[in-house]
């Protein structure tokens, strides 16, 4: 119900003015709202993963040229000229969208922009910058041919009803989990298993299509003819943010809002003083943009959602008893995890087995530089199941970035690395963790948008866990964050992250765990609590790898300990033998620690 | 050979100034990690003003009228800046305000002087307009010649005051280490100001650079965002230098394909080229891999 009702409203609404409005220039502007609404809609699904495309007026411009183009040579109907242009957009989405994905921030907003230019000079010059479209009065609904133009809005409205669906549905399914999580903190998104060019693309060929699709109405309702300029012009991607930015970006319910509140602002001035000011309309959207990013960059919905809740909270007055209003309802993202993500989970993935003689992990001759500067040369580690590593070593001998190695985080320049038997090295880091690798993070990563509780669910859902949500809320119980799960990630002390981090790590129930210097920042009960918190959430199995600097306290915790400088492995062995070494004292603990040692 | 240098030759003029446009848009990208999309519109901006002192009853040429447009959008870039940019930078979360809100600007710039000027293109042609001289057999543009000489004079200037004064030294300090150049008592907010008046103001001169041999619109800013963008990136993201190579380098590009293709397509092959580097150098030609976390 709660997802029902703007759907309801929406309906309703549009059905009522389409119903009411009779004079041409008003059911125009209501097509016209419908279609942007729509436009956003499909360009606000990869804003739900963060990523801002200028380049979608390319999609636009092959759903606009390939019905034409269908409809002139054979009469082929718009429809099924529709269905062909989104099934090109999304295959050309495809291809641009592997290759550009890999580009982080903002990299792929500014590859994104020379798509639609480069279609359109190349239409331009070898094809035709400019096609009508043939007027097939004989048939309506064949030919899309509405002799009354609110049949128009009707189709626009069906339309715009399954792009809404097909967005909500994204959001409450782990599709949305991981687009959210690649917005957030696309890091660490892969180091949980989220596949973020996989799910990136996906979302692209989606937008596409969609895109695609609202051409086909843009230009047989209104334009009537194909114009290469227009449909691939920066234009159409101006409106597209400007409805989205301003209704709340990456929301479903954004674009709606934005372009029930832009188009006919738009279209009111420029119809009362266009012929004096050209360029009323544009000043519209440009002004929106500038003022949302000022005042209100997350848009209308979110602001309307935080002002509600300070009305709701201020003393003197009760708790809203019965939930929040309608609009604030479409503005947050479901804080309780959705329901519907048991229902959508794929089948677990099949772990491989360990050969039983194979050790867990396998480091063999690791080199590694920055630039010129060598980090790792020729590095060695071995560690069998149900063994625990400690790894010392000053500040730059590398430990974090053999780590990011072991992770793929980083590429190695040589060396190789075995994972139970099996040869990683050109796994790429969500793979290696649905295998049974995991991480916690030397900077505590997050993903600050989401609870406490979804941070986990991510991780879940990164290794196919069958039921997501319990199984992350059981393990927030046993670090005892249980009454933490629905908070905000900004109130978590310290401790409480790195227990957050630490639940995180272990929802996959890894059988490599990997942690970069979990004690930092913990006072000393805390440090003694936390290596009895790990213990009681791995297996017998689990093999640990320890990056700490409380030498004191590893110690006591690992079984060996593997000591680098200069990114070579100086000593390696039991612990009271590494620490008393010369060299590691030498290079890294210091005098002091000899006098410590003395002292016991 | 003879058309391949025929070629070639405009090709690096032309770069010349391509180049200082990019300049100011990696200054400002290096300095504030700001992509400004408006950057191109500033470009638009200036050439207007240089087309109103030269037409507007002044008759400046546009080339005398230089330092004039340098001084007059460093004040620009310096308010724009104060009124808007400083509001959106720094964090993470404001990169999509960024985006907006420089699209923002350059879409206000754009249809302000559309409502002002209307969209007529507009053009400056000096008496030298069209002459030139031939070199063995390659022809050289007057214009063009002085566009690319003043490019180069104006990009050593800036070198100058990036490396020896205070200034310059706290924008390129601010760029290369921002945490630790606060530390070191840089003011931040005053070198953003600083950094984006002047990354205005040099693509705004390459704009008045422009002016004599391209026709002014309120929308001619599009055909340039790419080519500057190309620029930039190709030349590493935030380098100046890298840019000013970049700036050359599509230039060359832009003009030599003619040789193959219709003049009509020549953009395709940068931005082609702009994607090629993207997918395969993010860093530039020059630019270093980063660390992961």
């Amino acid at each position: 119900m709660r997802r029902l009702l703007p759907f309801i409203v929406l309906v309703v609404g549009v059905a009522a003015l389409n119903g009411w409005l009779e004079q041409r220039f008003y059911v125009r502007v209501l097509t016209l709202t419908v279609v942007w609404a729509l436009a956003g809609v499909a360009w606000n699904l990869m804003a739900k993963a963060g990523q801002i495309s200028l380049g979608h007026s390319a999609f636009v411009g092959i759903g606009a040229y390939g019905f034409t183009i269908l409809l002139r040579g054979g009469g082929t109907s718009p429809w099924i000229g529709m269905a062909l242009g989104m099934g090109v957009a999304a295959v050309v989405a495809l291809a641009i969208g592997l290759p550009t994905f890999r580009l982080r921030g903002f990299y792929f907003t500014l590859a994104t922009i020379s798509f639609p230019l480069i279609l359109e000079l190349l239409v331009s010059h070898y094809g035709d910058p400019e096609l009508t479209v043939p007027f097939h009065p004989e048939n309506e609904w064949r030919f899309m041919e509405f002799s009354d133009p609110h049949t128009y809005v009707w189709v626009g409205l069906a339309m715009l009803v399954v792009a809404l669906m097909i967005s909500e549905l994204i959001d409450v399914t782990s599709f949305g989990y991981a687009l959210r999580a690649v917005r957030d903190n696309e890091v660490l998104a892969r180091a949980v298993g989220i596949r973020t060019v996989a799910w990136k693309t996906a979302a692209f060929m989606i937008s596409a299509a969609l895109s695609a699709a609202m051409a086909v109405l843009w230009v047989k309702a209104v334009l009537r003819v194909t114009v290469a300029e227009e449909v691939f012009g920066i234009t159409v991607v101006i409106v597209m943010l400007s409805v989205a930015f301003v209704g709340g970006v990456g929301q479903t319910w954004g674009p709606v809002v934005g372009a029930a509140f832009l188009i006919p602002l738009a279209m009111f001035l420029d119809d009362s003083i266009g012929e004096s000011v050209p360029g009323a309309q544009e000043l519209v959207y440009a002004a929106a943009l500038v003022l949302v990013a000022l005042l209100i960059p997350r848009g209308i919905l979110p602001a309307i959602e935080r002002g509600w809740r300070w009305v709701a909270t201020r003393p003197g007055r009760s708790r809203e008893p019965e939930g929040r209003p309608l609009l604030g309802r479409l503005a947050v993202p479901p804080q309780r995890p959705s329901p519907f993500l048991s229902m959508s989970r794929r089948p677990l993935r099949p772990r491989l087995p360990r050969p039983s003689d194979a050790p867990v992990l396998e480091v063999e001759g690791v080199a590694k530089s920055f630039g010129a500067n060598r980090v790792l040369s020729d590095v060695a580690l071995r560690i069998d199941a149900g063994r625990r590593i400690g790894i010392i070593g000053p500040n730059g001998a590398g430990k974090t970035t053999l780590f990011n190695i072991i992770t793929a985080h980083l590429r190695a320049d040589a060396g190789r690395i075995l994972f139970k038997g099996m040869k990683v090295d050109r796994m790429r880091a969500p793979r290696r963790y649905e295998l049974g690798m995991s991480r916690t993070f030397q900077v505590p990563q997050g993903f600050h948008l989401m609870s406490p509780l979804d941070n986990v669910v991510v991780a879940a859902i990164g290794a196919s866990i069958p039921h997501p949500v319990a199984a992350s809320m059981a393990m927030l119980e046993r670090v005892g964050l249980a009454g933490r799960a629905l908070g905000e990630l900004s109130a978590l002390t310290t401790a409480e992250i790195k227990s957050l981090e630490l639940a995180r790590a272990m929802v996959s129930e890894p059988e490599l765990l990997l942690l970069d210097e979990p004690l930092a920042g913990l006072n000393e009960a805390e440090r003694a609590r936390f290596f009895e918190t790990v213990d009681e959430l791995v297996t017998p199995q689990t093999a640990i790898v320890v990056i700490e600097h409380s030498v004191r306290s590893l110690i006591q915790y690992v079984e060996s300990v593997v000591a680098l400088d200069e990114g070579r492995v100086i000593v390696q062995g039991p612990p009271a033998d590494v620490v008393s070494d010369p060299r590691v004292i030498k290079s890294y603990l210091g005098s002091r620690w000899m006098e410590h040692v003395r002292d016991q | 050979m003879v058309e391949f240098l025929q070629f070639l030759v405009p090709g690096i003029l032309i770069g010349g100034v391509y180049a200082l446009l990019a300049s100011g848009l990696g200054l400002i990208f290096g300095v504030m990690r700001v992509v400004n999309f408006a950057q191109a519109d500033f470009m638009m901006l200036a050439m207007y003003l240089s087309w109103a002192l030269f037409a507007g009853g002044v008759g400046l040429d546009p080339f005398l009228a230089v330092p004039a447009v340098f001084f007059v959008f460093l004040l620009l870039g310096m308010a724009v800046h104060w009124l808007f940019i400083r509001f959106v930078i720094g964090r993470r979360e404001n990169h999509d305000a960024q985006v907006i809100l420089t699209i923002g600007l350059g879409l206000i710039f754009q249809n302000l002087i559309l409502i002002r000027y209307s969209s007529e293109p507009r053009v400056v042609a000096p008496s030298y307009a069209n002459a030139g001289d031939f070199i063995g057999d390659i022809f050289i543009s007057r214009v063009r010649l002085y566009a690319f000489l003043l490019s180069v004079l104006v990009a050593a200037l800036v070198f100058l005051f990036l490396n020896r004064s205070a200034t310059g030294r706290a924008i390129r300090a601010a760029s290369e280490n921002w945490e630790a150049a606060t530390y070191m008592g840089v003011d931040i907010d005053r070198t953003n100001r600083i950094a984006f008046g002047v990354g205005v103001a040099l693509t705004a001169v390459g704009g008045s650079a422009l002016v004599t041999f391209q026709s002014i619109t309120p929308f001619v800013g599009l055909r340039f965002v790419v080519v500057m963008f190309a620029a930039v990136v190709l030349g590493g993201l935030g380098s100046v230098r890298g840019a000013f190579v970049g700036g050359v380098l599509i230039g060359v590009i832009q003009s030599v394909s003619q040789v193959w293709t219709s003049a009509a397509v020549k953009n395709v092959w940068v931005f082609a080229l702009f994607l090629l580097i993207l997918y395969v150098r993010p860093n530039g030609l020059f630019g270093k891999a980063q660390r992961a976390i």
